[in-house]
């Protein structure tokens, strides 16, 4: 129970290695007058994306605006992207701004530190997810939805984007820059144990 | 019992949350649709146009006794519009070096398109400048990113 489970269901997961340089491969093809290229790119990047922006507590309407608005924004300022490796990080960033902008605009009551911070109790299942229960993936999904939602919306963010820019994850998240590093260290310890009692590692 | 580095749980992450709140059917295709209709008003689907090119030539030929020799700096004047546009090429190493100046200056991102599909670009300077070092040799073309809503343009493909 496995390592080799974890191995195999983290592999199922897209390698972000792929992601950016098919990214960066499309822009290349777009501006080089290939128009079938913005397709390849947005089907690329839009699952991406959404996870990003989903780490924001948004609900699906609102994060699909958030991306349309992303993709707009692209369209209209892909000069600015003076590297084109460099599409997929100022996607995921401008998406991520105009997340956090829309998040703060909804006006919802934040969370207190300590409410952040307390482990929060896996959501009510229904029968049919009781009944499969002994799934492994099941018991991943409790050992991240079990996190401090502070952990879970860091985690899902760094684990979706390509090496994210600390000072606005920082800003986004209400915490000083240098406390990224040592929290993104602490929720992953914190996962790590998780899988462990869940008999996953 | 291995432990799992910080890329496996990160792994983990991914999985689990496309499991469990995955983009939704259809995002894909409605946000190609959203992209490809604002491409379209800026007219990025039309066919790019092309930049004349006025003047050719060959400023210093044979340049010292390196391997480079054999390539000569040479300058090509582009135009379109309004707009100038003046190229100084010149052997850099195993590669090529670009110098621009677009006249009137005004803010344009300037991408090297490389004929292997490579691309590099630069902003021009607010006296018109740009340049683009280490271009791998081959056959390229230059397009323009005006800053305004103005479609981009293109030069013809020309031998660095």
């Amino acid at each position: 129970m496995s390592s080799t489970t974890i191995t195999e269901r983290g592999e199922a997961g897209h390698a972000p290695g792929d992601v950016w340089a098919q990214s960066a491969d499309a822009f290349d093809r777009w501006v080089a007058g290939d128009p079938s290229a913005l397709d390849d790119l947005v089907r690329v990047m839009s699952p991406v994306l959404w996870h990003v922006v989903r780490a924001y507590r948004l609900d699906a309407e609102a994060a699909e605006d958030v991306i349309q608005t992303t993709w707009l924004a692209f369209v209209r300022r892909s000069s600015a992207i003076l590297d084109t490796a460099a599409v997929g990080g100022w996607l995921t960033m401008t998406a991520r701004r105009e997340a956090w902008r829309v998040a703060k605009a909804t006006n919802r009551s934040t969370p207190t530190e300590a409410d952040e911070l307390a482990p929060h109790l896996p959501r009510q299942r229904s029968s049919e997810a009781v009944v499969v229960e002994a799934d492994s993936r099941t018991r991943l999904w409790d050992a991240v939805d079990g996190l401090p939602d502070r952990c879970r919306r860091l985690l899902r963010v760094v684990a979706f984007e390509n090496r994210p820019d600390y000072a606005s994850l920082a800003s986004d998240l209400g915490m000083p820059i240098g406390s990224i590093g040592p929290t993104r260290g602490r929720c992953l310890a914190k996962l790590r144990v998780a899988l462990i009692e869940a008999g996953e590692l | 019992m291995s432990e799992m580095s910080r890329e496996q749980l990160l792994a983990v992450v991914r999985s689990v949350y496309d499991d469990h709140d995955p983009a939704p059917s259809g995002l894909v295709s409605r946000m190609q649709g959203v992209a490809r209709a604002a491409a379209a008003d800026l007219g990025f689907d039309m066919d790019v146009e092309l930049m004349t090119l006025l003047e050719q030539s060959s400023t210093l030929a044979g340049t010292r006794s390196t391997e480079a020799a054999t390539r000569s700096v040479y300058t090509l004047r582009f135009v379109h519009g309004q707009i100038d546009l003046l190229l100084r090429v010149a052997p850099d190493g195993d590669s090529s070096r670009i110098d621009g100046w677009v006249v009137p200056p005004e803010p344009i991102t300037v991408r090297v398109l490389h004929d292997n599909g490579s691309v590099h670009g630069a902003l021009v300077s607010d006296s018109g400048r740009f340049d683009i070092p280490d271009v791998p040799l081959g056959l390229v073309r230059l397009r323009l990113e005006p800053h305004d809503d103005r479609p981009p343009f293109v030069t013809p493909s020309f031998e660095i």
